[in-house]
């Protein structure tokens, strides 16, 4: 094949992924809804609008404590006993963009329409 | 170096290859197999329970039938059990897990000063929690029948390691029942069981008590919910545990209403009346089902402030309380593995701190 | 001695050699490449610059070379630097970005090398999102995909246009 034609394909897929980031970007906030994610379960959801004063939560893993601060429209991991600590360099987020993610904890905290909790979530209910 | 020696170093340089992808694939598989959950949902001791296991495929089906075999010697009302032998006859040989669970009942007894006490079977009855046609006893009839609740009574030195042979003896005017403890009796017997088995991972509900095995199989602790007490549906908070029991004691469980009084089943051992201690539900994490479900018996009826004091001189287990009024106390050991949820969550939650300040 | 056909004449010393110096590179370009920050929150996406060793190793020493270059540098790597966790993650980039170099070996020219760098580096990052997808278990991950194709555009020219000028100033092998 010509190297013009090969030039030509990665130009459109270059501009077609261009296009599709700023599409993803600029979304509305989808939902304020922060859920978080052990393992893949959703084990909690905060929704964030609803929420008056700011407060913080552990959560436990066999694999170590993430301390989740939660305010008015957005979330953080605020510390983390885990080794690379990119879940606490991530910072607030505030929108359904970027998830928060804890890879060693199996940990992701993002933010949805709805909430994706139900009963399930838990392995099982003690009453 | 001769052609035959590069064959084989480039033969084994690719055998290498292959054996690392398929080590990494079988792991895959194995990992697969292990993170399979086997489930047995079936009723007993009066109620639905389940024992989930993963990676074995016969386990949870031979816990059903532990279960079963157990719930024969120890049910009350099975008139051909162990217990009710006993009650009827005053004095019986019973089976190695009968004699067990009565003798752990009596140390626990005496533990918590009678908080808890199996002898108290009569006064249960009274109120008519065992058949279902609900009353108020008088108070002469409860002053009579609390006469002979006193754990004391029950004799269990008849043991014969000879013949291998136990005997109980109770008062004549005491009958009684091991409701109280059984299912935590059960659930040690399920997971030692198991374990035995070599199951690494497993999680059992015995009509509400939680009981772990090691944890999930993906390296993560268990996930367990309590029920908020005030909304059935709801949950106060969960508990991420690693290998624990989880019990939950509760009025809000089984109870009738009469004349607008609530009346439940968890009775003052003191008073014969339902406890009325303040609290609305307490939780009992630890390593002993037996223990857990005795303790969270007797903690109900004991109330916030004596439940403190004994923590305090306890080292084998923690607790979740609500009070009637809907507040949430946890003791210091559960500080990280507590998360509150629904109507707790921006509730204030009190730590009870195990030393005496 | 056209060297792409040395597969089949065993482990000469000279063959080692070039082998072992492929590797250190990729090494040394490796751990470098683990001091640049990340691109995304989600840890063990790395931006791919190693790619480069095994787009000139496909096409000056062949496909087998390159091949054992790439898993030593995969596991040495990893281990080395620390964070096993991350092996998963280089295995997927690698090996997916290997097999695309692969395929466009037969239908470039050596001009064209650069092209394979870019495909090379697009699929390395997508075959990483795949990875943290599965692992996490969270399918929002592939949001990044627009990120990451064109991140992948970028490093791929740079690391295609370096493989590309080295590859045809290399006569040591012609």
């Amino acid at each position: 094949m010509k190297t013009t034609d090969w030039i030509k394909i990665i130009g459109i897929l270059f501009i077609v992924s261009v296009a599709a980031g700023l599409i993803l970007w600029f979304l509305p906030a989808r939902g304020k809804t922060a859920n978080i994610y052990v393992d893949g379960e959703c084990i909690k959801s905060i929704d964030l609008t609803l929420v008056s004063e700011p407060y913080e939560f552990t959560v436990t893993t066999g694999d170590g404590v993430n301390t989740v601060r939660v305010e008015k429209g957005r979330i953080c991991v605020v510390s983390s006993d885990c080794p690379d600590k990119v879940c606490v360099e991530t910072s607030w987020i505030s929108d359904s963009g970027m998830p928060i993610v804890c890879l060693p904890h199996r940990l992701v905290i993002r933010i949805e329409k709805v909430s994706h909790a139900d009963d399930n979530g838990f392995d099982a209910v003690t009453r | 170096m001769t052609k035959f020696r590069e064959k084989r170093i480039r033969s084994s340089l690719c055998l290498g290859l292959l054996l690392i992808v398929f080590s990494f694939s079988a792991c895959e598989g194995a990992a697969g197999k292990a993170r399979t959950p086997h489930t047995s949902t079936f009723f007993a001791m009066d109620t639905v329970m389940s024992v989930t296991v993963y990676g074995d495929e016969t386990a949870a089906d031979e816990a059903e039938i532990l279960v079963s075999d157990l719930e024969k010697k120890l049910s009350v009302t099975d008139e051909n059990s162990d217990v009710a032998r006993l009650n009827r006859d005053k004095s019986a040989v019973v089976s190695d897990d009968t004699y067990n669970v009565i003798k752990t009942s009596l140390e626990l007894s005496e533990r918590t000063d009678g908080a808890i006490d199996i002898t108290v079977y009569p006064v249960v009855k009274a109120w008519g929690f065992t058949t279902g046609e609900y009353r108020v006893p008088s108070l002469e009839e409860l002053g009579e029948l609390l006469e002979t609740v006193d754990h004391r009574k029950v004799d269990v030195s008849g043991e014969n390691t000879e013949t291998g042979e136990n005997t109980v003896t109770i008062a004549d005017d005491q009958t009684v029942d091991l409701g109280c403890i059984a299912k935590g009796y059960t659930g040690d017997a399920v997971i030692k069981m198991l374990k035995e088995k070599g199951v690494q991972s497993a999680i059992v509900n015995l009509g509400g008590n939680v009981q772990t095995l090691g944890m999930k199989p993906g390296g993560g602790l268990w996930n367990v919910g309590i029920t908020d007490p005030f909304d059935l549906s709801g949950y106060a908070g969960s508990l991420y545990v690693r290998e624990k029991c989880v019990i939950t004691s509760g009025g809000y469980e089984r109870y009738f209403t009469s004349e607008n009084v609530r009346y439940h089943h968890i009775i003052d051992t003191k008073t014969g009346y339902p406890a009325t201690s303040g609290l609305a539900s307490v939780t009992v994490v630890g390593d002993s089902g037996v223990i857990c479900d005795a303790l969270s018996t007797a903690l109900f009826a004991l109330g916030l402030e004596k439940a403190t004091e004994f923590y305090r001189n306890s080292e084998d287990f923690e607790a979740v309380f609500i009070t009637e009024s809907g507040e949430l106390f946890i003791t210091e050991g559960l500080r990280d593995a507590f998360t509150p949820l629904g109507n707790y969550e921006n509730k204030k939650i009190t730590v009870i701190e195990h030393e005496n300040n | 001695m056209n060297r792409e056909k040395n597969n089949n004449k065993g482990f000469s010393a000279a063959r080692v050699a070039t082998d072992g110096v492929l590797l250190g590179l990729a090494l040394i370009i490796f751990i470098v490449e683990l001091a640049i920050p990340p691109l995304t929150p989600i840890p063990g996406i790395k931006a791919g610059l190693s790619n480069v060793i095994t787009l000139f190793s496909m096409f000056t020493i062949g496909p087998v070379d390159t091949l054992i270059i790439l898993i030593l540098r995969i596991i040495l790597g990893n281990i080395f630097s620390g964070n096993a966790f991350a092996m998963v993650y280089s295995f997927a980039g690698g090996i997916l970005c290997y097999l695309t170099v692969l395929l466009l070996k037969k239908i470039l020219t050596k001009d064209q090398v650069w092209v394979a760098g870019v495909f090379g580096a697009v699929v390395h990052n997508i075959g990483q999102i795949l990875t943290a997808v599965l692992i996490t278990k969270t399918p929002a991950i592939f949001s990044y995909l627009p990120v990451l194709i064109v991140s992948g555009i970028i490093t791929g020219l740079f690391t295609g246009l370096i493989a590309t000028m080295s590859v045809k100033k290399v006569t040591l092998f012609k």
